[in-house]
């Protein structure tokens, strides 16, 4: 049973690409000379290259690299950054005034449009732009993170449903909350090679889990499945916080931005698991079911696929 | 007109519709090529109508025979892919649409019991067909791959999920369900009579 759904995934996930799934970036800063002048642009440049974005500012600015004019109104208004492109995940504007704090907005592919605000704008106007766009980045983390989901399939697979489906994912759930949180305030910091190379490798231990409960052997998953959750939970959400620090998020707006993007993550995760479990029900309801030693098929390869995704980041590891 | 010219007509309106291009609907890849390709039949009413149709279709045919659908359809659908790709079946796509809505329609009110090669014949020629039109739906800079894998597991997902479905409505035995469906039937196969009149008139 649902030896279709590994099947589909693990193709899937041998056609993605080894590395890890790291958020394409071009940040676009600009510096207040004098009021209402700016100069700037990009100071990382997109990987598609600065020339193909497509930039429009409010009507009262004129932009001529590097010199961005915008009069007495100054730069306030709906900033649009179009033509990003499925490889880049997100642009972050940086908006430095002679005299005040520096600030962030990111817009992404799906969310291009932003509204900078004047330096006396209401804070929940700011609030209510960064929820928006770090729900959306969060949910694209999750559905483009092919480990991450790799994961959770495996625990499904193991627990098999009912409450202690739920309790595990409640606690993989709760596992990643905090880490993201302590690695997105600076408490935890792990270097991001060894950090994906451990997230594959804790793939390869659901693999290895999945084929000792096929043979009869109860593992630590099978007997504790929420401990491992828990456990492997913290490990994935540092993975997360990588995603959301690569942004670069103003400290004022971490705490909005971190809760946007967990609320994003849970999202994507019970889309996914809402999706397995109707198709796993499917499945029974038509008995399309295979048996006997097709039962330790996912866990191969799911195993193979982990591992392959594990010896391709050490390798990228040591040649650095 | 004499009758053998006249019973010659339907096969000649069919012929006339092979020569329409295959179109394309380019997808927001906000979510990357496979994303897009699992989106891209939502984008056409061919794909949602056909796909609903033999859903309902297993689903009335006992589950022994219709879980062989769940390997075969994204099969066909692959396979489809592949040869549109090729430049294959670049035409006659919006007939050959039609003629699969009226059949299935025709199929489902008519409540006909179907061996289970018949069942995966047709869930494989639909799946050839919209696979083939679907392939028109690959950019310059897609993945053809990835979209390919995205659009079979939507393919995978919906012929998993609707023929349950159907069989888990039809299990409590209540009569007015059967004749539900059998009217949903009549209406996919009027949908089909409906492209075939409007493809025949845009040409």
């Amino acid at each position: 049973m649902r030896c279709l759904i590994w099947l589909l995934l693990a193709i899937i996930a041998a056609l993605a690409p080894a590395a890890a799934h790291e958020p394409s970036l071009g940040v676009l800063e600009f510096r207040e000379v004098r009021a209402g002048s700016y100069v700037g642009g990009w100071t990382l440049e997109p990987t598609i290259g600065g020339d193909r974005v497509q930039l429009r500012f409010p009507s009262q600015c004129s932009y001529r690299p590097p010199s961005l004019e915008c009069g007495v109104q100054g730069l306030a208004g709906r900033v649009t950054v179009d033509n990003l492109g499925a490889n880049m995940s997100a642009v972050l504007i940086r908006i430095v005034p002679i005299g005040g704090e520096p600030r962030s907005y990111t817009v992404t592919t799906a969310s291009p449009v932003v509204s900078i605000l004047g330096t006396g704008a209401p804070a929940w106007q700011t609030w209510a732009e960064v929820a928006s766009t770090y729900v959306n980045i969060g949910i694209d983390h999750i559905l483009l993170g092919i480990d991450h989901l790799l994961f959770v399939l495996g625990l499904i697979w193991i627990v098999q449903g009912g409450w202690r489906l739920a309790k595990t994912i409640t606690a993989f759930t709760v596992g990643h909350s905090a880490s993201l949180a302590a690695a997105a305030y600076g408490i935890v910091a792990v270097p991001e090679r060894p950090l994906n190379a451990c997230i594959a490798l804790s793939i390869v231990f659901i693999g290895v889990e999945i084929v000792n409960l096929q043979r009869g052997k109860i593992g630590l998953t099978a007997r504790h499945p929420w401990a491992i959750a828990l456990g492997f939970g913290l490990v994935h959400g540092i993975g997360f916080a990588s995603a959301l620090s690569a942004l670069g998020i103003e400290r004022s707006l971490l705490f909005p931005a971190l809760l946007s993007f967990n609320v994003g993550v849970e999202v994507g995760q019970l889309a996914f698991v809402l999706l397995v479990l109707a198709l796993i029900w499917g499945h029974r309801r038509l008995g399309a079911v295979l048996h006997c030693g097709g039962r330790v098929v996912p866990g191969y390869l799911i195993g193979t696929v982990a591992a392959f995704w594990f010896i391709g980041r050490v390798a990228r590891m040591i040649a650095v | 007109m004499p009758p053998h010219r006249t019973a010659l007509m339907p096969v000649v309106a069919a012929l006339a519709l092979c020569t329409r291009p295959a179109e394309a609907h380019i997808v927001s890849s906000r979510l990357g090529d496979f994303y897009a390709g699992a989106a891209h039949p939502l984008t056409g009413l061919q794909d949602v109508v056909l796909w609903i149709a033999l859903g309902v279709l297993a689903g009335t045919q006992p589950a022994a025979r219709a879980r062989w659908l769940v390997a075969v359809f994204p099969a066909g659908l692959v396979a489809g892919f592949l040869l549109g790709l090729a430049g294959g079946m670049t035409s006659g796509v919006a007939a050959l649409d039609a003629g699969c809505m009226v059949t299935l329609g025709g199929l489902i009110a008519m409540v006909v019991r179907l061996s289970a090669p018949a069942l995966a014949a047709i869930a494989f020629a639909i799946g050839l067909v919209r696979g083939a039109a679907n392939a028109g739906g690959v950019g310059h800079d897609t993945n053809a791959t990835l979209f390919a894998a995205g659009f079979a597991t939507a393919g995978y997902v919906a012929i998993t999920l609707l023929p349950a479905v159907i069989l888990t409505f039809r299990r409590s035995g209540v009569g007015w369900r059967d004749v539900a469906l059998r009217a949903g039937g009549s209406w996919i196969a009027a949908i089909g009579i409906m492209a075939g009149g409007y493809a025949l008139a845009g040409r």
